[in-house]
């Protein structure tokens, strides 16, 4: 029974979506109602499913699925993010009819929706990293028709960009676990550690661990891989926008604590890595947000820097050795809170997106005034997210400066330089402060000014209520949350941590943290400082220019700065063409030999190049030859390209040409072969003989 | 029963064809359910055959020592059944589909007789019985090419024969030195070298095996002799490029796991200069052919250069000697096969309802042929090798072979190269259905919705559930592919 519980999870979303897509199509009402009905049902059976599993594990899995068998699993962690993964789903599900109400190809959307969240639980409940994988790969492309699912040329250019992202990740994933399946024989997460520790040559692991990380780390977003995001977040729809950053990177999150957790278990150098490119994440993407002026460009850089953040907390635990108890909560709690904080903040988006249908800062200015509700989720959201006491996202962050703080600590009793660290100490406090001022931006933009246009914000503010009573519910709950487990860290936070630990292997915590002293609470009030002074500096002043004496908000990042336009695509492109070019060669090589043959060896002067069958590289060797046999005739040398003789090749019928020459040409590719077959022969009888 | 099976699988669909084109029937209902009979009744026998097995059958005698005899083993077993059932559903589809070409009954026959060589050559217990099926193999399929008579046709029929005639005398060379020094040609798992014959002479037998399979490889699309495959494909019809592309190779691959395995035996081979080669060859072709197949736009050539990269997937399998490689490259047959099979039908169903050949024109192809077009992806999907679909299992085992396989740095660049071709399969195969699904906004559809009769639908729709079914109950289909490895090792 409670296997059978597992399978429900990950397989009954396929199920209903197959269902979901007949029945829209005959009633949009209908499948409303059903998708919202598998939502909540769906949310139920894993909140049934963790009250199950209690303390425990629950198992399940169907052997013989692709011959390598599926397994699951439900521990602590797992029944976190399941729980997490349900709750969101059941949200953005609730919300979408209202956002969809006017958009084509529902019934497309919901199916791959219902397939995603099928194949995302399959992900999270996954035992080993090959059903991890399987889940993984169903989930990039389900989830690429969100990206897709507006169709405009923006659309379509992010997705392809998505999918191309997704695919090169999922091999090169699939890489790792190629070398991880054959030299550990395993790729169970709960028995990898030892495996990993017995085997000697660190080297092939490390190779295996950075595919792994290159694969998993595409999905989260992780620099430089993390080019994806920000186009593909503002064009999604927004309910997509809030799965897509607030569970779909954490399913890459999950994938690399997977690996952080078993294969490279307080591994330094592995932690280092992570650290590194957490790092440049954190920051880069909290630059992008303060320079954005699309709300969901924002939100979506936002969501980048988040994972950075994330990232650092997984590497620090790897770092921290035995001691990452700090570390690991942190990181699982910001996974858990950021997930939270992009489902309120999205879903914010979405409202203004469905009224307004615009994004630009410039647009939507003074939207939320006079818009109570949407007021409170975006100001839960904002303030959680960047980290105020009293909300969720101060406890985690606390948490994972506290693990940096600890390091550094440990270094310095060691006698070791701790310079590195220090830097990322303040870059995490600056990271927090620019987190800050670009929600203040947002803030300000939204709900504080008016718009220029009197007309427009007369409109703006007619639209009252904004969102229907099922919305307002989907938005006010996560939103409340919030406030919940902030106000509560030790009875909320904590214990989720708790249930996190053992799948995290982190060590015992030394002491209970105190979030509300002065120690802890000085990072935050740092952060306020920085924000305090870049908002009225930076974003007043250099992010806002006079337009028709009017102040408004000016993107001020230079087109070329942009890593996929300027350096990803042209790579690939140079790249592409170059292979393609040496495969055309390569592939036109044994016809233009045959040509060269059967003009030396017949002095064929009646087969000319002119096949429509060959390609370009047999032309020209057969063009050559022609001249040159024109020339040993003693004939006058035509180099001009387009002549007569082209003309006059193309011009002749093959079929006679052919059928003429049918015996030689025959015989001389025959020849041929039997002249590489005697050639390989001599060969052989000269390396025989010496 | 169990005597005569053999043979008159081989026969039935040689006297149908030559039935059909002598006694020119006026109803073409008549033909057509002459056909379904005899494509049900191979299939059934095939299947019979498999499940109680048969006795050897001596056919007839060139000399005392050339003997044309039949024998069934399990990898003859494997390859009947997937011949027999992939050349049903081609059949079924062209039934409709040769309604837009002329002279159909010769077409008909010539695809008939073909499916006999084809047994025949499954069936075949010596080298000279498997020489003289895939020779007529070779004879008998050019006029599928033909077919159109069109002056590409007939330029690329005669690439065809060939490079066909070419690869076969060099198969012909090998097959004279190796007869030398072997005890006998008949098919034996492990080998049949004359070991007394042997020392001094390794090299020599290493050299003929080398020309042997280099020439049964043109079949199989092997670089550098695999470039009747764009040529012929785009002007056959398309029931005969999906047989050529999808069954025809395969004949290659049977060819070269017969010489490999059963005469030469591995131990001959492995770790020599033939098989680097061999492999340095394999790889070659499974990258160029994808690459070529990310730059052409006609979709049909695009298919053929697939191929090329495809079959040397199964090569590479084949190639690599050991139990795990070998039974991913088996696998790789019968994935390969349907997927082909499936992709190819697309394409003709494709060109006979839309005329469209090009693949920049497939924009909004979704919203014409829906089911056509997810039958595509499913196939795609199932080539890229994207889990659950049946390409991921085959492609599973044969990173796993290469990794246990100790060659050196062939360990891990095989795996690299097949995902990297891998990646370029993605490229060219599911960009058609991101454009076909997702036209753009204001893309104006045109013509109605049509997937076309059951007659072409079906078998597509057929192949593209197996893809997808194949892969999530694969294990069927594993243990198959392993004890046919595990009898030829």
């Amino acid at each position: 029974m409670n296997d059978n519980l597992l399978l429900f999870i990950v397989f009954f979303p396929f199920i209903a979506g197959l269902l979901a897509y007949p029945l829209g199509k005959a009633s949009n009402r209908a499948r409303n109602v059903w998708v919202g009905l598998v939502s909540i049902a769906e949310f139920a059976v894993t909140v049934y499913a963790c009250v199950q599993a209690g303390s425990g594990t629950l198992h399940a899995g169907w052997q013989g699925f692709c011959s390598l068998g599926l397994r699951f699993e439900m521990d602590g962690f797992r029944r976190v993010y399941c729980v997490v993964l349900a709750f969101m789903w059941m949200m953005t599900l609730l919300y979408s009819p209202e956002y969809f109400a006017h958009h084509h190809h529902r019934s497309r959307y919901y199916l791959f929706n219902l397939f995603t969240l099928g194949a995302t639980a399959g992900m999270f409940l996954a035992q080993d990293l090959c059903t991890a994988f399987v889940f993984f790969e169903i989930m990039s492309f389900t989830s690429y028709t969100w990206v897709v699912q507006e169709e405009t040329p923006e659309a379509i250019r992010a997705a392809n960009t998505y999918l191309g992202i997704c695919i090169i990740g999922g091999l090169t994933a699939l890489m790792g676990l190629f070398l991880l399946q054959h030299h550990l024989g395993t790729l169970e997460i709960s028995r990898l550690y030892e495996a990993a520790a017995a085997f000697e040559n660190k080297t092939v692991l490390y190779w295996a661990g950075a595919c792994l990380l290159f694969g998993f780390g595409a999905k989260a977003g992780m620099f430089p891989l993390h080019i994806w995001l920000p186009k593909a977040h503002p064009v999604a729809p927004a309910p997509a926008s809030a799965l897509l950053s607030g569970i779909l990177t954490k399913a890459g999150v999950f994938g690399i604590l997977a690996v952080t957790c078993s294969v490279f278990r307080y591994d330094p150098a592995w932690g280092r890595v992570i650290l590194v490119l957490g790092t440049v994440t954190m920051v880069l993407g909290a630059l992008l947000a303060l320079v954005g002026v699309n709300l969901k460009r924002v939100l979506a850089c936002s969501s980048l820097s988040q994972i950075g953040f994330i990232l650092v907390g997984v590497g620090m635990m790897g770092l921290l050795g035995e001691h990452n108890a700090l570390a690991g909560r942190g990181a699982l709690l910001h996974m858990v809170n950021h997930s939270t904080f992009k489902l309120v903040l999205f879903m914010v988006a979405g409202v203004v997106f469905m009224n307004t249908h615009k994004l630009e800062l410039n647009d939507i200015r003074g939207f939320g005034r006079g818009k109570p509700l949407l007021h409170f989720c975006y100001l839960m959201g904002a303030l959680g997210i960047g980290g105020i006491p009293l909300w969720s996202g101060y406890v985690s962050k606390t948490l994972l400066h506290e693990s940096i703080v600890e390091y550094a600590a440990e270094l310095a009793a060691h006698g070791l330089p701790a310079g590195g660290i220090h830097a990322v100490e303040w870059l995490f406090l600056f990271t927090g402060g620019l987190t800050l001022t670009y929600m203040t931006k947002l803030y300000v933009a939204l709900f504080w000014e008016k718009n220029p246009d009197a007309k427009l914000q007369a409109a703006y503010d007619r639209k009252r209520p904004c969102m229907n009573p099922v919305s307002r519910f989907a938005l006010g709950v996560p939103a409340a949350a919030i406030l919940v487990m902030g106000l509560l860290p030790n009875a909320v936070m904590d214990r989720i941590a708790d249930v996190g630990t053992d799948f995290l292997h982190l060590g015992p915590m030394e002491h209970a943290v105190h979030y509300f002293t002065w120690t802890n609470l000085k990072g935050a009030v740092i952060c306020i400082v920085i924000a305090a002074v870049l908002y009225p500096l930076v974003v007043r002043r250099l992010l806002m220019r006079t337009q028709n004496g009017v102040r408004v908000y000016v993107n001020v990042l230079p087109t070329w700065m942009d890593l996929e336009d300027s350096v990803y695509r042209p790579f690939f492109r140079v790249l592409f063409r170059f292979l393609g070019n040496v495969a055309h060669c390569v592939c036109d090589a044994l016809d233009a030999v045959v040509l060269l043959l059967h003009k030396l060896i017949f002095f064929a002067k009646d087969v000319k190049s002119d096949d429509s069958t060959s390609r370009s590289l047999v032309y020209r060797t057969g063009r050559l030859l022609d001249r040159v046999c024109a020339a040993c005739r003693g004939e006058p040398l035509a180099w001009d390209e387009e002549g007569p003789h082209a003309e006059h090749m193309v011009e002749r019928a093959a079929v006679r040409r052919y059928r003429e020459s049918l015996i030689t040409s025959a015989m001389s590719f025959a020849l041929l072969l039997m002249v590489m077959a005697l050639a390989a022969a001599l060969i052989y009888l000269l390396i025989r003989n010496t | 029963m169990k005597h005569f099976c053999m043979p008159v699988l081989i026969a039935l669909p040689v006297l149908a064809g030559i039935v059909l084109a002598a006694a020119r029937m006026r109803r073409r209902t008549c033909k057509l359910w002459l056909m379904t009979a005899v494509f049900a009744v191979e299939a059934a026998g095939v299947v019979w055959l498999a499940l109680n097995g048969a006795d050897d059958v001596t056919l007839f005698r060139l000399t005392d020592t050339l003997v044309i005899s039949l024998s069934l083993d399990r990898l003859g077993k494997l390859f009947a059944l997937v011949f027999s059932f992939a050349w049903m559903l081609v059949g079924i589809f062209s039934f409709r589909y040769m309604t837009h070409e002329k002279r159909e009954d010769l077409f008909f026959s010539f695809f008939l007789i073909c499916e006999g060589m084809l047994l025949g050559a499954c069936f075949a217990a010596n080298l000279i019985s498997l020489y003289l099926f895939y020779e007529m193999v070779s004879l008998l399929s050019m006029p599928l090419v033909l077919h159109s008579l069109t002056r590409e046709a007939v330029a690329a029929a005669l690439k065809y024969l060939f490079y066909s005639v070419g690869g076969a005398f060099l198969a012909l060379f090998g097959l004279f030195v190796l007869s030398r020094y072997c005890t006998t040609l008949t098919f034996t798992p492990g080998g049949t070298l004359d070991l007394a014959a042997l020392p001094g002479k390794e090299n020599l037998v290493r050299a003929a095996a080398f020309c042997s399979i280099l020439g049964f490889g043109v079949k199989a699309g092997l670089f550098p002799l695999h470039a009747w495959l764009p040529t012929a494909h785009p002007v056959a019809p398309a029931p005969a490029s999906a047989v050529l592309s999808g069954i025809i190779t395969k004949i290659g691959v049977i060819a070269s796991i017969r010489m490999i395995y059963c005469i030469t035996g591995t131990q001959l081979l492995a770790g020599s200069w033939v098989q680097q080669t061999l492999l340095v060859l394999s790889l070659i072709s499974v990258f160029m052919g994808s690459m070529m197949a990310l730059r052409e736009t006609v979709f049909k050539k695009r298919l053929a250069y697939s191929t090329v990269s495809q079959v040397s997937y199964v090569l590479t399998g084949v190639f690599l000697m050991n139990e795990q490689a070998l039974t991913g490259g088996l696998l790789h047959v019968v994935f390969h096969a349907s997927i082909k099979v499936c992709l190819f039908l697309t394409a003709g169903s494709i060109i006979y309802h839309t005329g469209k050949t090009n693949v920049t024109d497939y924009r909004g192809l979704g919203k014409q042929m829906p089911l056509t077009l997810w039958c595509f992806t499913f196939a795609s999907l199932a080539l890229v090798g994207i889990p659950p679909f049946s390409g991921f299992v085959s492609k599973w085992y044969l990173a796993a072979g290469a990794l246990g396989s100790g060659l050196g740095a062939f360990t891990w660049v095989i795996p690299a190269v097949l995902l990297i071709s891998a990646l370029l399969t993605a490229g060219y195969l599911i960009t058609i259905t991101a454009i076909g699904f997702f036209p753009g906004k204001d893309f104006v559809v045109r013509g109605k919705r049509c997937d076309g009769s059951v007659l072409m639908w079906g078998p597509i729709a057929a192949l593209a559930l197996f893809c997808l079914l194949a892969g999530v109950f694969s294990g069927v289909l594993v243990d198959l592919a392993r004890s046919v490895a595990q009898s030829l090792m």
